[in-house]
């Protein structure tokens, strides 16, 4: 804490962000059938030129808050994560911040479905708090691992203690289960159960027009920063030769990032009542055996 | 520039953006916000669906209540472990295992399964 | 207003599709996919998220106050395509392209207020609130013409009744070649078994989009409209081959559809269903097996003698079953388990019809 922020970092973040959320996007369509990479872009536009709508029981205040609570806790999630070498907010308690950044989607969810007062996004908002149940314990024994090898849980310092070894080589469990979170707490993909078509598009089904386009914006930029906190987590930070540090970060994120949006086309979807029993009888064991190893290394 | 006026700088800006996206909106888009009925398969709504919802996974939930006021402890714990040694180790893998004795047993109850 | 005008322009390129399809008019949505994909347009899970809605056929007097009511619910800039019965692909084709989005409308009617959600034991005699979803017939990757009015508590189906919302139209479509041999006219096995093996294919696409696979659900329907649109015997084995292999290798998709609608032997005995016993993932690897057999048969030349339709003996309707047994399976079950299960039994309420005449598609 204290350290100034450089102004770069600070001009960087929004661009960077928004270059991880649209590239996202249209790598997401080009992976569909008959896909194209402008047609995100098409879409927007269309909702914003769109008649804005709401359901007629709707709280609609419950679901802005919501809805506009997804991007800014991903943004606010971003401001932790060290573009190469300097965060935003150079914090002493990174990881948690991260967490607890993320966490906030848990209520954006609930809130949209619950305010559009509609069956179908109020089952949707219920599936996902399930599935946080289910995802967040093992996402949080993961990122302790990477911290207790650390010491710190200063994301800058996590990554500077992987010179040499990454720690995605040496606690392959705690990464796996990182990325499956990382899926999880975007709702993406096989853990796109609360948005899933059986329940006709789930908890956004009642958004239209700019509350559809935060929406969707805000997911993706959950799924970008996910991606790019695993890069001083497990995967070595901004370290590498040649290239600037803030160069490698990025070659990093959208290594992360590509196979996690390209997944969703390779998997359907996991249902809780299914995922709920091996979330808790193997993932938590195995992320705690992984933490025990590095606690017993760290010992050493 | 400090941190926090860092921070609340692009707070700012994120706030603009948002508020942007609802202006464009706004001057493009036919003006407002008619109200629909919910997408029930096409049949009109015998009752508003907020309700008290049959929350089935509720076990579960008091059993990952424990383990969050865990790792409010873990947390710290992670930052000491190489300066206090074995002990810190033995002390929370005594304490996670007594937590597994409670996930074993809402296993071996079914809290985990419910359908 | 230039610029607006030239944005409209452009997000309305490609706009996203919601389709409806009325009963008796399943080549019409056939040919309406096969269409809307050829032009890389989407189709969505839900009304609002469209702004086109495509309906398929003549709806009735239910399915219709269903589609006035989802037409309302849609924002403009919007529009809406009716299809024919007998519209062909180009009238299809020349009907999509010609689409001009428009303002909405203000909707013709309102609701009145409806009441809080009010309490009924559960099965273990708990009080709890009750909520009334149905399911259809305005519903994507849904049998047409079929209603499922459940009773929820959270997503836990309590009670189900099956409706069949309008009088079926018949014939049909995926009977077709049974029906015609039926009547004495000359069908041959390969053209039969071109209609299997896309009638499988088509419930097929249905159940991956409904376990929310859509990259496979997109590559079953893309099959489907290349088995019927007599495409080469060889060209076709080699790709399903592909396909097949991929559903049948994913683990997830066993892991999700294991014991999901399980149709005991006593039930399906009782039922006269012999051909949909086990769970849903038996009856799609089944399905996957039966497509396999229908391929290597297209090109055979032999009249069709046989009754076996897809879906069994056609004389037996096994459709009138299925609906039969439906809300049996749905009692306990969880919603996302409900939808599977109808998906996996997939019934073709065209069967129910009075047959009056033979004919096909």
């Amino acid at each position: 804490m204290g350290e100034a922020t450089p102004v770069w970092a600070v001009v960087a973040l929004p661009l960077v962000l928004a270059g991880l959320i649209c590239s996202a996007a249209a790598l997401d369509a080009v992976f569909c059938a008959g896909g194209r990479p402008a047609d995100p872009l098409r879409e927007g536009v269309r909702l914003l030129l769109q008649q804005r709508r709401r359901t007629r029981g709707a709280d609609l205040l419950l679901m802005r808050a919501g809805v506009i609570s997804l991007p800014v806790a991903a943004f606010l999630a971003a401001m932790v994560i060290p573009l190469g070498a300097a965060p935003v907010l150079p914090s002493s308690v990174g990881v948690v911040w991260f967490n607890a950044m993320e966490v906030v989607a848990w209520a954006s969810l609930w809130l949209t479905g619950w305010g559009a007062d509609s069956a179908f996004p109020l089952i949707g908002g219920y599936r996902f708090l399930a599935q946080g149940l289910a995802y967040e314990l093992p996402h949080m024994f993961a990122l302790i691992t990477a911290a207790l090898a650390a010491g710190s849980l200063d994301l800058g310092a996590v990554a500077a203690a992987q010179e040499g070894l990454w720690f995605a080589v040496w606690m392959p469990v705690a990464f796996a289960v990182y990325l499956l979170s990382a899926l999880a707490m975007a709702f993406w993909g096989p853990m796109g159960h609360p948005l899933a078509g059986d329940v006709a598009g789930g908890v956004p089904l009642e958004l239209a027009g700019p509350d559809r386009l935060l929406f969707f914006a805000g997911r993706l930029a959950l799924l970008a920063v996910a991606a790019a906190a695993a890069v001083p987590l497990f995967l070595g930070g901004g370290a590498g030769p040649w290239l600037p540090a803030w160069a490698w970060s990025l070659v990093k994120t959208y290594a992360v990032l590509v196979p996690l949006v390209w997944v969703r086309q390779r998997v359907p979807v996991v249902r809780m009542d299914r995922f709920m029993q091996v979330a808790w009888t193997v993932l938590i064991p195995a992320t705690l055996l992984q933490m025990l190893v590095v606690g017993l290394v760290v010992l050493d | 520039m400090e941190p926090y006026a860092a921070v609340l700088a692009l707070l700012g800006l994120l706030a603009v953006v948002i508020a942007s996206v609802y202006s464009l909106s706004y001057a493009l888009a036919p003006p407002g916000t008619p109200a629909a009925g919910p997408f029930l398969s096409g049949a009109r709504p015998e009752e508003h669906a907020m309700s008290r919802y049959h929350v089935r996974w509720y076990a579960v939930t008091l059993l990952f209540l424990a383990f969050d006021m865990e790792m409010v402890f873990m947390y710290p714990w992670a930052l000491v472990v190489a300066s206090v040694g074995a002990k810190a180790v033995v002390e929370m893998f005594a304490f996670l295992g007594l937590l597994m004795a409670g996930v074993l047993y809402a296993w071996r109850e079914g809290a985990l399964r419910w359908s | 207003m230039v610029l607006s005008a030239r944005l409209a322009r452009f997000a309305a390129a490609r706009p996203p599709s919601f389709l409806v399809a009325a009963p008796g008019a399943t080549g019409t949505r056939l040919r309406a996919e096969a269409e809307l994909r050829r032009r890389d347009r989407r189709c969505v899970a839900a009304p609002p998220a469209a702004a086109v809605l495509v309906v398929c056929g003549r709806p009735g007097a239910g399915l219709g106050a269903a589609v006035e009511r989802v037409w309302d619910g849609m924002p403009g800039p919007r529009a809406r395509v009716g299809l024919g019965e007998t519209a062909s692909r180009e009238e299809i084709a020349a009907a999509l392209e010609t689409t001009a989005l428009e303002p909405a409308a203000p909707p013709s009617h309102q609701d009145e207020d409806v009441p809080m959600a009010d309490r009924a034991a559960d099965r273990d005699g708990l009080k709890l609130d009750v909520l009334h979803v149905p399911l259809g017939p305005v519903l994507a990757d849904w049998p047409a013409g079929l209603a499922l009015r459940l009773t929820l508590q959270g997503d836990i189906v309590q009670a189900a009744e099956t409706v069949v919302v309008d009088a079926p139209e018949g014939p049909s479509f995926w009977d077709g070649p049974w029906l015609r041999a039926a009547a004495g006219q000359p069908v041959t096995v390969g053209e039969a078994e071109r209609r299997r093996a896309a009638s499988h294919l088509d419930g097929i696409g249905r159940l991956l989009a409904v376990a929310g696979w859509q990259h496979a659900a997109d590559q079953a329907r893309a099959l489907r409209d290349e088995v019927l649109a007599d495409t080469p015997a060889e060209a076709l084995t080699a790709r399903y081959a592909g396909f097949a292999r991929r559903v049948r290798r994913s683990r997830t998709l066993r892991w999700m559809l294991t014991d999901v609608g399980v149709l005991s032997s006593e039930t399906a005995g009782r039922y006269g269903l012999a051909g949909y016993l086990g769970d849903a993932h038996d009856r799609l690897t089944g399905r996957l097996d039966e497509i396999g057999q229908a391929l290597a048969q297209v090109d055979a030349q032999a009249l069709l003698t046989g009754d076996g339709g897809p879906r069994g003996p056609i004389g037996q309707r096994p459709s009138g079953a299925l609906l039969a047994v439906l809300p049996r399976l749905m009692e306990g079950a969880e919603l996302a388990a409900a939808r599977l299960t109808v998906a996996s039994l997939d019934p073709d309420i065209d069967q129910l019809a009075v047959p009056a005449e033979a004919a096909g598609g």
